[in-house]
This record gives structure tokens, C-alpha cells and sequence, in this order.
């Protein structure tokens, strides 16, 4: 009698345990965690492509510190690249010959970092204008200005490159195509302005009268 | 009726135990896929011939309703008849998840078809299936939300939800500095200036949970879990009874009252059967991750409208993604992990 009882509650116990626990089986995870871990694959076996949507975009490569990505080219989206083409003369030439005449590219209004910090010959070259230069007087071309900004933005910089700071243009998918610091932040004013949500909910207002 | 069949309450004591009961992290497409057979699997799967049944009784009320006569009718137009034969089609299709391909396709068909007869315009619709090693994940930067709503506009305008009742499957929260994730002092329908002095800004939708409680309390397995992670849902099959709405713990799902009306100009006619295609009233709708787009390798539309780049989309299993190294290198959080729902919806910080 007695053992009928254990032989019972040992096979209540042993089922139990068998449709309790489902971790034992193949291909189930305790978190998504794991199941990312297991279930990761080889880049080389990615089949899908963002490419068709990137199509239209001019892009030059960036490959620094192990990253490799492409970025959108910058030189012919500038409007009167190259400078050369108006600035024919050195800048000393340039300055005004009287108080209250207007300055060349008297419509920028830089406002990054504080006077003190910054001017135009921060990163524009008095030399070569039809490129930038580093804080230590080396060319930079105006395609790859990110090395001007990571002088100062490491952090961001870091960010950038590995993809948590930025946008990825076109799709989620390889080849990975990601917005250059300038296509978002005006490099003479970076900041991001105040503005006006784009929509406002009357509907939802109304709901929760 | 037939007396093989069993009533469509009875349970099948006989049959081994349930193995597969917590549900999560399951590989196959849903859940419940390869599960033992539940109430569900018993009825449709055990008795076809149950259906059968049910199909001539409703066919008996249907052709009392006049609904075939016209289709057999010889007074009224061709077009009339493909009209009800599309919905007489329509009608008796099955769950999208048991359709086999072709089947997919010839409801993808009529569907596009019966939109055409209807507004004269042409649609183009996928049943596009998951990719191979490819699970979605998403990251939102709370330090680079600045409040726009660009992402709910195009949201909107992607995934054609009703513009009367201003469905909306993103939310944007306004929040107070230092008092944390607040929901219940957060403003998610702000009208000034932003980002407000004092306030930061996060945005909820729907999460895609890797152990979605949603699925698990649908009483039609209208909606599952796809093999890319995706939540998806049958329009065709839901009933509108709004468990999954009440399940979900991130108020994640939205319900037609009235049937969505987008204007014929602005209809997205790129649709995916699973995604953004037109619902009807009475049933279930959310986020999709843009499964029009995002099976095609594109960005959902969210992210590709966002001005400062908070919001990051990709595949979890491709370890050169940026969603993989913000996981790894970034402090990252989910609202309410302790749930267990395992969503696919990181936060982050600068």
C-alpha cells in the first residue's frame, strides 16, 4: 500500500517535472539574450541587401579602428564647391575695406562652442580653401569633415562608429550607409532647434475628456 | 451532422499532457505552431468535416441573404458577380499561419483584386515571409528624442490607420526630468514648443516581445510571433474580442471602433497582407515593424523619418549591426524586463 503511494507520487513529481521544465529543449531560450547568442550567424551568410535603397545616394567608405561603412559624399552636395572657383585671391585680400561692409558669407552666424574656442579658421584653411584643415594644420578633405569633428566629440565620435549615435540611411541591412556628422548638425550651428510637434491628437483629447 | 465529429466544446482528456506551457523563446514562426494540439488544433485540425458542416449551414443563411444570388444572377454585371465571388472567397478562407503558399498568394490576389473593383486603383501587396537568420530588433536613444513626432506622421501615413479617429501606433511621452519612466504623469499628447525645458522625451509602440502574453490569450490565434520575431496579426481572423489589448503590459495595440477610411490619394499602396494593408472595422492593429518594408531590408518608417537618429532598427543575429553594438556597448534597459515578456525593444542613454 505504502509503496503503491511513493511509486505514485514519484511519477506525479517525474511528470510534473516534465511539463514544467521545457528548457531542456533544442532551440527553446530562457531570454532573448541567449537566444541571440545561440542563434547568431556569420556576416558573409547574410543573404539580404539594403542596397536598392541606397542607390541614389554618392557615398565614399569610411574604414577607421576596424569599422567599415559607407558615408554620403559631401563635396557635390556643397553649393559653389569648389571655393576656389570665387575665392581666387588669399583671404588677407579679402577683408573689409571699410567699417559696416558686408563680409563674405556674412549670413553664418557660428554658434558652436564659444568665441573664445572657435572661428572659421578653426576648421576652414586659409591656404587651401578647397579644404579643411586639422586643429594641428593637416588637410582634410570635405568628405571625410567627421575628422574634424572627432577632434573635439570623441564620445561621439565612438558612438558614430559603432552605430549608436547617427542615422543609417535606406535599410537595416548590409552594405551599412550611415549619415556623416554634417547631414544632420550644420557644423557653424550644430545644435538641434526648438520647434513645433508635426501633430497634435484632437481625437485623443476628446477621449479623455 | 456527421458523428465522427466532436462537439466543438469537448476536451480531449485522453491526449498527453501539454509540454511546451511556458511559451517562451520558441523557434518556430508562432508559439503555439508545433504545440500539442489545444482547444483550437482539436476543432480545426480533428474536424474538417465539422467545417464543412459549418460552411453549408452558413452557406444555407447566406443564400437566404441573397448574397449568392447575385453572383448566379443573370441580370446583374460581370463585375458584380467577381465581386461576390471574391468575397464569397474571402469568406471561408482559412487562418493565414495554416494557408500554404499558394493559398497565401490567391487570397494576396483577391484581395488586390477586390480593392481594384472597388476604387478602380491598384494596390501592390506581399505575403512576403520572414528571411532566414534574421530576427528584428529595435534601440531608442531617450537622450536624442527631442519630441518632433516626425515618426508618428509618418507612421501614420505608412501604415494607412484611420485618419478620422487619429489612430496612432506610436506614442511619445513627455516626461519630467528626475522622476523617471512616470507614465502616469507623462504627457503623450503635448502641444507646445520642444523639447520643454525640464522634459525628455521616450516613445512606445509596439515592443514585438520575444514571450508575447498577447499571443498566448487570443482566443483564435488571430495573432503570432513570426519566425523574424515580428507580432502579426490576421485581420481576416480576428474577432475583435481585445484580450491580446488587455495582455499586452505596454499598451501596445489599438482597435477599430469604426472602419479605418484613409483618403484614396494618400493610401499607401504598398502593402503586405500581415502589415499595413487596409483593416476593417472591429479588429486589432499595432505596429508591424513595417513588415512591408522591413522584410525587404528597408528601415520602417519611423526610423527612416526621424531628424536626430534615436531610433535604430536591425537584425539581432548579425553581430556587424548597430543594433548589435548598442547592445553590447551601450547601458541598455526594457520597460518592465521583471514581466518576462523579453521584448525586442532596447532603451538607451548618451
Amino acid at each position: 500500500m505504502i509503496q503503491k503511494i511513493v511509486v505514485k507520487t514519484l511519477i506525479i513529481v517525474i511528470g510534473l517535472f516534465v511539463i514544467s521544465c521545457k528548457h531542456s529543449h533544442e532551440n527553446n531560450y530562457h531570454t532573448v539574450t541567449d537566444k541571440i547568442e545561440a542563434k547568431t550567424v556569420s556576416p558573409e551568410n547574410l543573404t539580404i541587401t539594403s542596397k536598392t535603397f541606397n542607390e541614389n545616394i554618392k557615398t565614399v567608405k569610411f574604414a577607421e579602428d576596424g569599422y567599415e561603412f559607407l558615408i554620403p559624399e559631401r563635396k557635390s552636395q556643397i553649393t559653389s564647391y569648389n571655393c576656389t572657383e570665387c575665392h581666387t585671391q588669399p583671404i588677407e585680400k579679402l577683408k573689409q575695406n571699410q567699417v559696416g561692409e558686408k563680409a563674405a558669407h556674412w549670413n553664418i552666424k557660428l554658434a558652436h562652442a564659444g568665441v573664445e574656442i572657435m572661428n572659421c579658421a578653426t576648421c576652414h584653411s586659409n591656404g587651401n580653401m578647397d579644404n579643411l584643415h586639422s586643429l594641428t594644420n593637416s588637410e582634410i578633405d570635405f568628405n571625410y569633415s567627421y575628422k574634424l569633428c572627432s577632434q573635439c566629440h570623441q564620445k561621439e565620435f565612438k558612438d558614430w562608429k559603432g552605430g549608436a549615435h547617427g542615422k543609417q540611411l535606406g535599410g537595416w541591412a548590409p552594405p551599412r550607409l550611415s549619415n556623416t556628422c554634417v547631414n544632420c548638425h550644420n557644423p557653424h550651428k550644430p545644435a538641434f532647434e526648438k520647434r513645433w510637434p508635426v501633430r497634435f491628437n484632437t481625437q485623443k483629447v476628446k477621449e479623455r475628456q | 451532422m456527421n458523428n465522427d465529429n466532436k462537439k466543438w466544446y469537448s476536451l480531449n482528456l485522453k491526449k498527453s499532457p501539454k509540454v511546451d506551457s511556458c511559451g517562451c523563446g520558441n523557434d518556430s514562426g508562432s508559439c503555439s505552431g508545433e504545440k500539442t494540439k489545444d482547444g483550437y488544433d482539436q476543432v480545426m485540425n480533428v474536424s474538417m468535416g465539422r467545417r464543412a458542416a459549418f460552411k453549408k449551414i452558413t452557406a444555407g443563411f447566406l443564400i437566404g441573404a441573397g448574397a449568392v444570388s447575385s453572383s448566379c444572377s443573370v441580370v446583374s454585371g460581370d463585375e458584380n458577380k467577381e465581386k461576390s465571388g471574391i468575397e464569397w472567397e474571402e469568406y471561408f478562407k482559412g487562418n493565414y499561419k495554416l494557408m500554404t503558399d499558394k493559398e497565401k498568394e490567391e487570397t494576396v490576389n483577391r484581395l488586390t483584386r477586390s480593392y481594384e473593383l472597388r476604387t478602380g486603383e491598384k494596390i501592390n501587396m506581399t505575403s512576403k515571409d520572414a528571411e532566414k537568420d534574421v530576427l528584428f530588433g529595435y534601440a531608442f536613444n531617450i537622450s536624442k528624442c527631442q519630441g518632433y513626432m516626425d515618426c508618428v506622421n509618418a507612421c501614420v501615413e505608412e501604415n494607412n490607420q484611420d485618419r478620422a479617429t487619429e489612430m496612432q501606433y506610436i506614442r511619445i511621452h513627455e516626461m519630467e526630468d528626475g522622476k523617471g519612466f512616470n507614465f502616469e504623469e507623462s504627457d503623450d499628447n503635448y502641444y507646445h514648443e520642444v523639447p520643454a525645458e525640464g522634459h525628455f522625451y521616450m516613445g512606445t509602440q509596439c515592443f514585438h516581445c520575444d514571450n508575447p502574453p498577447c499571443v498566448e490569450v487570443c482566443p483564435v490565434q488571430a495573432t503570432w510571433k513570426e519566425k523574424d520575431g515580428i507580432v502579426v496579426i490576421d485581420y481576416d481572423w480576428c474577432v475583435g474580442c481585445r484580450y491580446c489589448m488587455a495582455a499586452c503590459p505596454y499598451d501596445g495595440r489599438r482597435f477599430n471602433w469604426k472602419t479605418p477610411e484613409v483618403p484614396e490619394q494618400e493610401v499607401n499602396k504598398k502593402q503586405h497582407y500581415l502589415g499595413n494593408r487596409l483593416r476593417k472595422k472591429g479588429v486589432m492593429e499595432k505596429c508591424t515593424f513595417c513588415i512591408q518594408r522591413s522584410r525587404e531590408g528597408q528601415n520602417p518608417a519611423c526610423v527612416e523619418a526621424c531628424p536626430t537618429g534615436a531610433r535604430t532598427f536591425g537584425n539581432l543575429l548579425d553581430p556587424k549591426s548597430n543594433i548589435r553594438w548598442i547592445l553590447e556597448n551601450k547601458k541598455v534597459f526594457r520597460l518592465k524586463e521583471d514581466l518576462g515578456t523579453e521584448p525586442k525593444f532596447w532603451y538607451y542613454m548618451d
